[in-house]
C-alpha cells in the first residue's frame, strides 16, 4: 500500500539550464521492499538519485522521509537522515589506501564527538560488528585497493549500512561485476531487505531485475511512465514503457551496398583473438553489436589508426589502408565519432563552431589563419541539418543537453565528406529525440560512404542499421540483416558468443 | 493497488530554445571589471602623484614590465596546452649570462650573442618538451628540474663569477671582449614617438611579441589546436592533432620568449649577473594568471597576460611613486593575484560552467 | 653544493689518498708551530653566501692565503641554508680540522655550532656574522666606515644641504649597519632631506631596483643625491637615471666595488661618482691570517677590522683603472691591508 511508504516523492522537477531532466516525478518506497527503477540512458535516473542524496536540489516538488519533509542540503545531511546512496563508481565509495576495517568505520571517524586518537583495536571491533551484521566475510585487515571489484562493492555497501539507513539507493551496482560476483551482491540485498530497509535499485539489466525486483518503476524523459507491482511482474511491459515501444525491427528498408568501400582481411585485434574478415560498402549502415568489453572500441580505434592490428590487412577503395595515427586516417577519409564524448570528443573550452571545425581547421584556414566566417557558416549548416537546440553556433557545449552535445560531436564529422564514418556508441547518454535525429541523419547522408556503428544496445541497432555484425571476444562471430527472423538467432549469438567466425 | 499506470509517452523532448536571461550588470562586471579596475588605478595614481600622467611615465611603466611581460607571454603558451614552465626565469638569466659570455669572453658581435641566446631558449624548450611528452615526467617536475639545472649551469663557464667587460677569468687572465654597442642598444635605444627618444626598444619588443603571440593563439589554426590540446588532449588527438608536437612547440615558444627576456635583461644591465630568475618567474606567472580574469576569459590568453603584466606594473610603479615602503609590494602583488583568481574561478565558475 | 672544477679535482685527489700538497711559500723553520709542518694543518671555510662577485673574490683571498701558508683548505658551502651551515660546522669538527672560518650566516644558527667547535678545541674565526663568543675573533669589513667614507664624499661634492633618495632593505646585517651611519649623518646634517626610500632584493637586483628608481626619480625630480650603499643598488639606480636622462643632475654614492661597477662608474656622464669598498680578497686573506695567528697561539684581537678605501670616478679615470686587478695595482691601500700580519706570516704574492 502506498500509505505505508517510508519515502515519498511528489512532483519532483529539476532542470539544467534549458534542459528539463525531471518533469514531475512521483514515487514511493516501502520498507523491506526492492523497488527497481528502470530507464534508458538520459531518462533522468542519475539526476533523480542525486536529488534524493542531496547532491542536487530540486526545482519543484517535495520529498518525505517517514512522514517528515526531507530536503537534504548536502550528501552528508541525507546520509545522516537515513538515506544512503551507493554510487555506480565503486571507488567513490571506498578509500583504496586504507584497510577494510577503517573503511567500514570511516564515516564514524569523521563524525563529531570522536576523540582525536586512533585506536586500531576499537576500530577493528566496531568494524567486526558491522561486517557480522551484514554477513560480510572478508579479511578486515586487507587493504581495499587489493580487493576485487565485487569485494570493494560489498565494503562500500557495508560501509553505507553502518549508518543504519532507512532508505538505500543502489545505482547500477552490478555494472562492473561478473555474474558470480553479482550473485553475492543479491544475497546481500536480500539481507538488507530482511532488515526492513527500503531499497531503490537502479538498473536496466534484465537479469538483475528478474532476480531482485519486488516492483518495477519505469522512467522515461524525466517522468514515471509505468508502475508494475502485480505478480508476476510484467517485465516486458516495463521495458516497453521504458523504451516507449516494443522491441523488434523498425520500419527500416534495408539497403544493400552500392559499391565496396572498405575490406578487412584476417584482422586480428589483440593477440590471442581469432582473426576475422568483413566488407563494408557505400550506402549501407552497418552496426557491430556486442556486450560491454568484447572489443568493440578496440576495433573502432584500430580502424581509425589509434591502435595497430596484430595481424591482417585493410583496404580502402581498393588501396591498402594502414593508418599510423588518426591524422592519417582523417586524411584518407576515415572518421571516428569516438565513444564517451566528454573524454574524446568535445573540447569543453571551445564553442560549438570551434568544436565542429576542429579536425578540419586546415581546410578552413588560409596561410595558417583560421577563417572564422567560413567555420561559422559551416557550423550553422550543421546545426540546422541536425536540429541542434542552441542559441547560436557560439554557445559553449556545457550549456547543451547531452543529446545536443552528441549532435555536435557527430556533426563535426558529418561536416566534411568521408569514405568511412565510424561511430562508437553514438547514442550513449542521448535522449530518444536526439537519437532519432542522429540516426535519421546518418541514414540520409550514407549514400557515398560506408557507415559503421558500434553499439551495445541491440535496440539502437535495430532502429538504425541495415546489417549487423555480432562481436564476441575481440572477433566477429555472426552477421545478420536487419529483418524479422534474423533477430532471434542474433540474440542468441550476442548472449552466447564464441561461435566460429562468419 | 494501482498498476501499469502508463503515461502517454512524449514523442520528443520539448526543448525550449529560449535564452536564459543573464544579469547584464554581472555580465558587464565579468567582462570589463578588471579593465575598469586598471583604468581606476591609473586615474587614482594620476591624481595622487606628480608625474604619473605623462607619456614618459607610461613608457617606463611598460619598460618595467617588459621583461616579465615577455616571459609571461611565453608561459601563456605552455598554459594554453595545459602545461606549465617553471624554468623561464632561469632560462632568462642563463640567456643573459650566455649573451655576456659570447661578447665578453668569446669576443663575438651582437648578432652572434642574440642568436646564441635564442638557440639556448629553443633548445631548453625542446628538451623540456621532450622530457614532458616522451619521458612522461609531469610538467611541473620536469621544468623545476630544468630550473635548477640552469641555475647551476650558468655558473660553470665562469666558475660562479658575474661577467662584465674587463673581468678576471678563472685562469687569472683578463677578458678582452666587451658588450657591443648594438647589443646595448636593445636595452637603451629609444624610438621617437611624438616626443623624441620616448619609447625604449624593450617596450617595442614587448608590444611586437604580444601582438604576435596574441594573433598566433587567437587567429591561426596552430593556436586553436594548442587550445584544443590544453582543453581536451584526447579529443584533439582523436581529431587528428599531433598532440605531442603541439606541446613541445609550446615549450619551445616559452623557452624562446624567456631567452628574449634574457637578452633584454643583459642589454639593460650591461653585464651578466648570476641570478636564479625566480622573481622573474613568479612575476611572469602572476601576470599570466591575472590574465585569466581579463575579459572574463577564464583561460590563458595573450591579451589577458599583457593586461595582467601592465596591471602589476601600474600598481607597483604607482605605489613606488607614492613612496610606499618596498616591503608592501609583494603583498600588493599577492593580493591582486588572489583577487584575480577568485574573480576567475568563483565568479566565472558560477556563470554556466 | 657549489664546486668549481678545481675543487672537484681537489676532492678527487683527496679521495684517491694522494693527499693535498700545497707548495709551501715560506721556509718551514721560520714558522711557529704548527706551521713548521703546514702540510698537516687543515682548515675549513664554512660559507653561508657564495653567489656573486664579492663572495668569489673573498674565496680567492682565502685560497691565496691558505696557499701562502701551505695549509690544506676545505670549502663547505651551505648556499644560504642556515641549518645546513650549522651541520657543516659539525661536519668540519668530525673531520678533525684544526681551524674553521665561518663566513656569514645567522647568529641564531651559528652561535651554538661555533661554541661546539671551540669546545672541540678547534680555533674559529667568523667573518660578518656575530657568533657572540669571546674565543672567536670577529673579522669585519667595517660597514660603518664604508658608509661614512661615501657620505663624507657626498658632503664634499654637494655641500651640506641636499635632497636625497635612499636605497635600503632592512634585515640584512651589513645594510643595517650602513643604515645606522646614514641615520647618524641625517641627524648631524639637518640640511639633508630624504625624500624617498626604496629598495628590493628581487633578483636580478639591479633590474628590480632600476624599475623602482625610475618611478622615484619621476615622482621626485628634485633629488640631487642617491645614496645606494650596495653596488647592486647603485647599478640599478644608475640604469634608471640613464633611462630618465637625468645623469647631469643626480650623483650616486655607494659601497662595494667590482669590475662591472668600475666600467659603470667610468661610462661617459656616469652619475655614479664614488663608492667605498674593502677588497673582498683582502678580507679573505685577513680571515685566514687571523685564524693562523690563533693556531700559532697568538691573539689577533677580538675585532679584526679591514679598513675600506674610497674610490671615486676621478681616480678611476685619471689612473685609467679598468678592472679589479688594476685597482689593486694602482691603489695599494686597496690591494693590501696591514691587518693580522705578524713577522712570520707569509703574504700571498700580488700580481
Amino acid at each position: 500500500m502506498a500509505d505505508d511508504a517510508i519515502f515519498r516523492i511528489a512532483g519532483l522537477g529539476k532542470a539544467f539550464g534549458p534542459n528539463a531532466v525531471l518533469r514531475g516525478v512521483s514515487l514511493e518506497l516501502r520498507a523491506g521492499e526492492v523497488t527497481v527503477l528502470m530507464g534508458a540512458n538520459g531518462a533522468g535516473k542519475s539526476t533523480l538519485v542525486k536529488v534524493m542524496s542531496g547532491v542536487h536540489h530540486a526545482d519543484g516538488g517535495s520529498m518525505q522521509l517517514g512522514g517528515n519533509p526531507f530536503a537534504p542540503a548536502t550528501p552528508a545531511e541525507a546520509m545522516g537522515a537515513g538515506v544512503v546512496t551507493v554510487h555506480q563508481n565503486i571507488d567513490d565509495g571506498v578509500v583504496g589506501a586504507l584497510d577494510v576495517a577503517t573503511n567500514l568505520v570511516l564515516d564514524q571517524l569523521n563524525a563529531a564527538g570522536q576523540g582525536i586518537f586512533f585506536n586500531p583495536r576499537s576500530i577493528r571491533r566496531r568494524a567486526r560488528e558491522i561486517a557480522d551484521r551484514m554477513g560480510l566475510e572478508l579479511d578486515l585487515s586487507a587493504e581495499v585497493a587489493d580487493l576485487s571489484l565485487a569485494d570493494r562493492q560489498m565494503v562500500a555497501i557495508a560501509r553505507a549500512m553502518a549508518h543504519r539507513p532507512r532508505v538505500m539507493i543502489l545505482d547500477e551496482p552490478t555494472s562492473s561485476l561478473s555474474s558470480n560476483e553479482a550473485e553475492r551482491l543479491f544475497t546481500l540485498i536480500e539481507h538488507l531487505r530482511a532488515q526492513g530497509v527500503a531499497i531503490l535499485y537502479i538498473s536496466h539489466r534484465m537479469s538483475d531485475i528478474r532476480r531482485v525486483a519486488d516492483r518495477i518503476v519505469s522512467l522515461r524523459d524525466g517522468r514515471i511512465v509505468g508502475r508494475f507491482e502485480d505478480r508476476p511482474l510484467d517485465y516486458e511491459g516495463a521495458v516497453n514503457a521504458m523504451l516507449g515501444r516494443s522491441l523488434g525491427p523498425r520500419n527500416i528498408t534495408s539497403k544493400a551496398a552500392t559499391q565496396p568501400v572498405f575490406a578487412a582481411e584476417g584482422l586480428q585485434l589483440v593477440s590471442g583473438a581469432l582473426p576475422f574478415s568483413f566488407e563494408l560498402g557505400a550506402g549501407e549502415v552497418v552496426a557491430v553489436v556486442g556486450l560491454v568489453g568484447v572489443g568493440k572500441t578496440r576495433m573502432a580505434e584500430t580502424l581509425f589508426g589509434i591502435h595497430a592490428p596484430v595481424d591482417g590487412q585493410m583496404r580502402l577503395d581498393g588501396r591498402p589502408y594502414a593508418p599510423a595515427n588518426p591524422a592519417v586516417a582523417i586524411r584518407d577519409g576515415v572518421f571516428l565519432v569516438a565513444k564517451d564524448r566528454a573524454k574524446t570528443g568535445i573540447v569543453p573550452d571551445f564553442n560549438i563552431y570551434q568544436n565542429m571545425s576542429l579536425p578540419f581547421l586546415r581546410r578552413f584556414s588560409q596561410f595558417g589563419v583560421a577563417r572564422r566566417r567560413a567555420e561559422r557558416a559551416a557550423a550553422r549548416r550543421q546545426i540546422a541539418d541536425l536540429n541542434v537546440v542552441c542559441r547560436s553556433e557560439r554557445d559553449e557545449p556545457a550549456t547543451l543537453s547531452g543529446g545536443n552535445q552528441q549532435k555536435v560531436a557527430v556533426a563535426r564529422w558529418l561536416s566534411q565528406p568521408s569514405r568511412m564514418l565510424i561511430l562508437d556508441e553514438p547514442f550513449q547518454g542521448v535522449d530518444i529525440a536526439a537519437r532519432h535525429d542522429i540516426a535519421a541523419k546518418l541514414r540520409e547522408s550514407a549514400a557515398d560512404r560506408a557507415t559503421l556503428l558500434f553499439l551495445t544496445e541491440l535496440d539502437e541497432a535495430l532502429e538504425t542499421v541495415d546489417r549487423m555484425l555480432v562481436m564476441s571476444e575481440h572477433t566477429i562471430v555472426g552477421e545478420y540483416l536487419n529483418r524479422e527472423g534474423d533477430i532471434d538467432r542474433l540474440l542468441a549469438d550476442v548472449a552466447g558468443g564464441g561461435r566460429s567466425a562468419a | 493497488m494501482d498498476s501499469n499506470l502508463a503515461e502517454k509517452p512524449a514523442a520528443a523532448m520539448p526543448e525550449t530554445g529560449s535564452v536564459r536571461p543573464r544579469l547584464p550588470i554581472r555580465a558587464l562586471l565579468i567582462r570589463y571589471g578588471f579593465l575598469a579596475l586598471l583604468a581606476g588605478l591609473i586615474i587614482f595614481f594620476s591624481h595622487a602623484t606628480r608625474g604619473f600622467a605623462s607619456p614618459q611615465a607610461a613608457v617606463f611603466i611598460l619598460q618595467s614590465v617588459s621583461i616579465t611581460g615577455i616571459l609571461a607571454l611565453g608561459v601563456t603558451a605552455t598554459l594554453v596546452v595545459g602545461g606549465f614552465d617553471l624554468s623561464i626565469g632561469s632560462i632568462a638569466t642563463s640567456a643573459m649570462m650566455a649573451a655576456a659570455y659570447v661578447m665578453v669572453v668569446l669576443e663575438q658581435n651582437a648578432l652572434v650573442a642574440v642568436l646564441a641566446c635564442l638557440a639556448i631558449g629553443a633548445l631548453v624548450g625542446l628538451i623540456n618538451g621532450i622530457i614532458i611528452c616522451y619521458m612522461r615526467v609531469p610538467d611541473l617536475l620536469a621544468t623545476l628540474g630544468m630550473m635548477f639545472l640552469l641555475i647551476g649551469l650558468q655558473r660553470i663557464p665562469t666558475e660562479g663569477r658575474s661577467i662584465a667587460a674587463g673581468m678576471t677569468m678563472p685562469d687569472g687572465s683578463t677578458a678582452q671582449g666587451a658588450f657591443s654597442p648594438a647589443f646595448l642598444a636593445l636595452g637603451r635605444h629609444r624610438f621617437d614617438l611624438f616626443i623624441p627618444n620616448l619609447v625604449p626598444a624593450a617596450v617595442v619588443v614587448l608590444i611586437v611579441l604580444a601582438v604576435l603571440i596574441w594573433f598566433f593563439l587567437e587567429y591561426t589554426r596552430f593556436g586553436r589546436m594548442m587550445y584544443a590540446v590544453g582543453s581536451n588532449a584526447r579529443a584533439a588527438e582523436f581529431a587528428g592533432a599531433p598532440v605531442k608536437a603541439y606541446k613541445i612547440w609550446a615549450y619551445v615558444i616559452s623557452g624562446m620568449f624567456a631567452s628574449i627576456g634574457g637578452i633584454l635583461l643583459a642589454a639593460r644591465l650591461g653585464r651578466g649577473d648570476i641570478a636564479s630568475g625566480n622573481n622573474l618567474l613568479l612575476d611572469a606567472v602572476a601576470a599570466a594568471l591575472i590574465g585569466f580574469a581579463v575579459l572574463g576569459a577564464a583561460k590563458p590568453n595573450a591579451f589577458g597576460t599583457a593586461i595582467g603584466a601592465l596591471f602589476v606594473g601600474v600598481l607597483l610603479q604607482g605605489l613606488t611613486m607614492m613612496n610606499v615602503p618596498y616591503y608592501t609590494q609583494d603583498f600588493v602583488k599577492g593580493a591582486v593575484l588572489v583577487i584575480a583568481l577568485v574573480f576567475t574561478f568563483a565568479l566565472l565558475g558560477r556563470n554556466g560552467r | 653544493m657549489e664546486f668549481s672544477r678545481r675543487h672537484l679535482g681537489k676532492i678527487a685527489a683527496g679521495l684517491l689518498g694522494a693527499g693535498l700538497l700545497w707548495p709551501a711559500a715560506a721556509s718551514a723553520q721560520d714558522m711557529p708551530a704548527p706551521f713548521d709542518n703546514p702540510g698537516d694543518v687543515e682548515i675549513a671555510l664554512v660559507r653561508y653566501l657564495s653567489t656573486g662577485d664579492f663572495f668569489q673574490a673573498y674565496l680567492s683571498g682565502v685560497e691565496a692565503q691558505a696557499k701562502a701558508l701551505g695549509v690544506n683548505l676545505r670549502v663547505l658551502d651551505s648556499r644560504q641554508d642556515a641549518a645546513l651551515q650549522a651541520d657543516m660546522v659539525d661536519q668540519a669538527i668530525a673531520l678533525g680540522v684544526d681551524g674553521i672560518v665561518i663566513q656569514h650566516g645567522l647568529t641564531e644558527s651559528m652561535k651554538e655550532a661555533a661554541q661546539r667547535a671551540v669546545d672541540a678545541g678547534i680555533k674559529v674565526v667568523a667573518f660578518d656574522v656575530n657568533v657572540e663568543n669571546d674565543a672567536i675573533p670577529q673579522i669585519e669589513q667595517s660597514d660603518r666606515d664604508l658608509a661614512r667614507l661615501a657620505l663624507e664624499q657626498a658632503i664634499k661634492d654637494n655641500g651640506e644641504e641636499w635632497k636625497a633618495g635612499y636605497v635600503y632593505v632592512a634585515g640584512i646585517a651589513p645594510l643595517d649597519r650602513r643604515n645606522e651611519t646614514w641615520v647618524e649623518f641625517k641627524e648631524k646634517y639637518p640640511g639633508i632631506e630624504e625624500v624617498a626610500q626604496f629598495g628590493t632584493l628581487d633578483n636580478p637586483i639591479a633590474n628590480s631596483v632600476a624599475n623602482q628608481a625610475r618611478s622615484v626619480v619621476t615622482a621626485n625630480p628634485d633629488i640631487q643625491v642617491m645614496f645606494a650603499p650596495y653596488d647592486e643598488f647603485a647599478k640599478g639606480v644608475k640604469i634608471a637615471i640613464d633611462e630618465a636622462g637625468l645623469s647631469d643632475g643626480i650623483n650616486i654614492y655607494s659601497a662595494d666595488i667590482s669590475t662591472a661597477d668600475i666600467s659603470a662608474m667610468r661610462e661617459p656622464d656616469s652619475a655614479w661618482v664614488a663608492t667605498a669598498a674593502t677588497n673582498p680578497a683582502v678580507v679573505g686573506e685577513v680571515s685566514v691570517r687571523a685564524l693562523a695567528m690563533l693556531l700559532a697561539g697568538e691573539d689577533p684581537g677580538h675585532n679584526v677590522v679591514v679598513p675600506p678605501t674610497l674610490i671615486t670616478q676621478d681616480v678611476l679615470n685619471t689612473q685609467d683603472i679598468k678592472n679589479m686587478d688594476e685597482l689593486s695595482q694602482k691603489l695599494p691601500q686597496f690591494a693590501h691591508a696591514d691587518v693580522a700580519v705578524p713577522g712570520w706570516m707569509p703574504i700571498p704574492p700580488r700580481d
